[in-house]
């Protein structure tokens, strides 16, 4: 397991696409200290790891296809309402090329 | 007395009988709701309850959500008006279609009254984390005292008589432990049961929409209203509805009732712990089969750190479309990259970003052995135990939170029995996807607590039943913190 320290965090965040600011990172820490005690308790549980990981609560199959019906998509103004910089239908961000 | 005092089937006959119109039930739930002194509101909806009242046809004696105001909770997507989720991120966002929840409910007749608060995106428990500050107990005036949350307001508001109905989410125990602060009835049905399409996702193999109710008859019929397939939600369960409002019944004796020992022995309220073994007394006078179970202390404990790692791990999954760019409000910055940054690090509080990090951290490559499926693989032992448990009994019957609802700057030791197992073990039903209810117990220094009861899967009606027998065993129905003002 990767050990826990603040370049482990910071990289997270930048991957998340954030920031934190010093004392952030610092109430952070000690909240990994104590979810890290939390988990070992998982750690000591009897067979734990002889299982299957459960992803849902039980299993969910779905043996159908939906007809093949067309439908009207969403028109564009309506899709874009919500973007507050639009331009020519498109939604403007900076430049990536000169 | 106001009919909007009252049950939601109490409301329909008198609605039925002309006693009142919708449109006076509407007046008054909007004007509870801008006096609301509690922070429940995100938005209140005074325009499209009007526009609902005004759309109503003729009234049916079978529809009994007819003319019936509710609230919903604001990260339910509802088509032009506003949704935030209480999260800066998301100020401004105006949804372009609407939850099927939110659809059903307009198209029986209900009447929207407002958005509720919640904690940002529904990520916590306190009713402290959202955009608009803290959400208040209504029981308590001078506003020391949480709700909890996730769905804070639409428990602030149901209890406060502003609607008989507020539609929340659970995802640990969202609508299941505030309800038990607030002194109301909160059913969280089967996984599947209901759908959750326009429901924004947090961790979507644990999310389930619930709801508040001022009583067990109103919980069946809200129900029976919202369950069914939705194609819109590949998720939503092909199995048939039932009428539980009609079938419903008070059904104790004969009735197999586990207790689990090491979630009632981790509770140190000598008060909560006395009433509710009063009503397991009750209920074996009336012939329920009590029987006293036990699950491995170590999988008690462990409930909450699995619940924690694997909601961290799809809540950052899930709210990465969150970039500032196609909605909410937007930042200039020399690359998108910059963009989104911007947006995320000021539309996210510090403990979102914190519970994203840690979700992050648990799906590394590096730690996903030990952390992400180690917590998935405890999470198939607790659920296989609780089956187990549910194999041999038709219920399991526990107090639903170890305290009434905490002070705002109360604090706990969060390696302590109580923490891990009495306040957290309601995700247990989340892990199992198992119809769970939370109804009111009693009170204590003017603060109610309740107690719960988790079934098999889609046997709500077997949930229902029995409640509705609880409920008659303590008389706390219809609890309103109006009462105590």
């Amino acid at each position: 397991m990767k050990p826990v320290n603040k370049s482990v965090l910071e990289e997270a965040a930048q991957k998340l696409m954030f920031e934190m600011d010093e004392k952030q990172y610092d109430t952070l820490l000690e909240e990994f200290h104590t979810i890290l005690s939390q988990l070992e308790l998982i750690g000591e549980i009897p067979g734990v790891d002889e299982v299957e990981p459960m992803t849902f609560p039980f299993d969910v199959t779905n043996s159908f296809l939906r007809e093949d019906v067309t439908q009207k998509p969403l028109d564009r103004d309506v899709a874009l309402k919500n973007a507050s910089d639009v331009v020519d239908g498109q939604i403007r961000l900076p430049k990536v090329v000169g | 007395m106001s009919y909007l005092d009252l049950n939601i089937y109490e409301i329909h006959q008198a609605l039925l009988d002309g006693k009142v119109t919708p449109l006076e039930l509407a007046k008054e739930a909007l004007s509870r709701a801008k006096a609301d002194t509690n922070n429940s509101f995100e938005y209140i909806s005074e325009n499209e309850a009007l526009e609902a009242v005004e759309a109503l046809k003729n009234k049916d004696k079978n529809n009994l959500m007819w003319g019936i105001p509710f609230v919903i909770k604001d990260n339910f997507s509802t088509k032009d008006i506003p949704t935030t989720a209480s999260s800066n991120i998301l100020n401004g966002y105006t949804p372009v279609f609407s939850s099927e929840v939110y659809v059903r409910l307009i198209n029986a007749g209900g009447i929207p009254i407002g958005k509720t608060t919640l904690d940002e995106l529904a990520m916590g428990g306190s009713g402290m984390t959202g955009h608009k500050g803290f959400t208040y107990n209504p029981y308590d005036p001078s506003h020391k005292h949480m709700v909890g949350g996730s769905s804070c307001g639409s428990a602030a508001a149901t209890s406060s008589n502003i609607a008989p109905l507020g539609i929340g989410s659970d995802t640990g125990d969202s609508v299941r432990k505030p309800a038990s602060h607030a002194g109301l009835v909160g059913f969280k049905p089967t996984w599947g049961r209901i759908s959750r399409f326009g429901l924004f996702p947090f961790a979507t193999s644990l999310d389930h929409v619930a709801y508040f109710t001022r009583s067990v008859e109103d919980s069946a019929i809200t129900l029976g209203l919202l369950a069914g397939r939705d194609d819109k939600d590949m998720t939503s369960s092909f199995k048939p509805v039932e009428n539980y409002f009609k079938n419903l019944k008070p059904c104790i004796s004969g009735v197999k009732v586990a207790i689990i020992k090491e979630i009632l022995d981790s509770i140190s309220d000598q008060y909560i712990k006395e009433t509710y073994l009063k009503t397991v007394d009750e209920l074996k006078a009336k012939g329920a089969i009590i029987n006293y179970v036990s699950m491995d202390i170590r999988l008690c404990k462990a409930i909450f750190p699995t619940y924690f790692i694997i909601s961290c791990a799809e809540a950052t999954s899930n709210n990465a479309n969150l970039d500032g760019i196609k909605f909410g409000p937007r930042y200039e910055g020399s690359d998108y990259q910059e963009v989104m940054t911007k947006a995320r690090t000021n539309g996210f509080s510090e403990l979102i970003r914190r519970r994203f990090i840690l979700g992050s951290y648990s799906l590394l490559s590096e730690n996903q052995k030990d952390v992400f499926l180690r917590a998935q693989k405890c999470r198939r032992l607790i659920v296989n135990r609780v089956n187990e448990i549910l194999k041999d009994n038709d219920v399991i019957y526990l107090p639903a939170a170890p305290t009434t609802a905490p002070l705002f700057n109360a604090s706990a030791d969060k390696l302590s029995d109580e923490y891990l197992i009495a306040d957290n073990y309601l995700a247990i039903g989340n892990f199992a996807g198992l119809p769970s209810l939370t109804l009111p117990l009693g009170k204590k220094e003017g603060l109610p607590f309740g107690g719960n009861i988790t079934g098999r899967a889609f046997d709500e009606q077997m949930v229902l039943n029995f409640s509705l027998g609880l409920q008659e065993i303590t008389g706390l129905k219809n609890l309103s913190s109006k009462e105590g003002k």
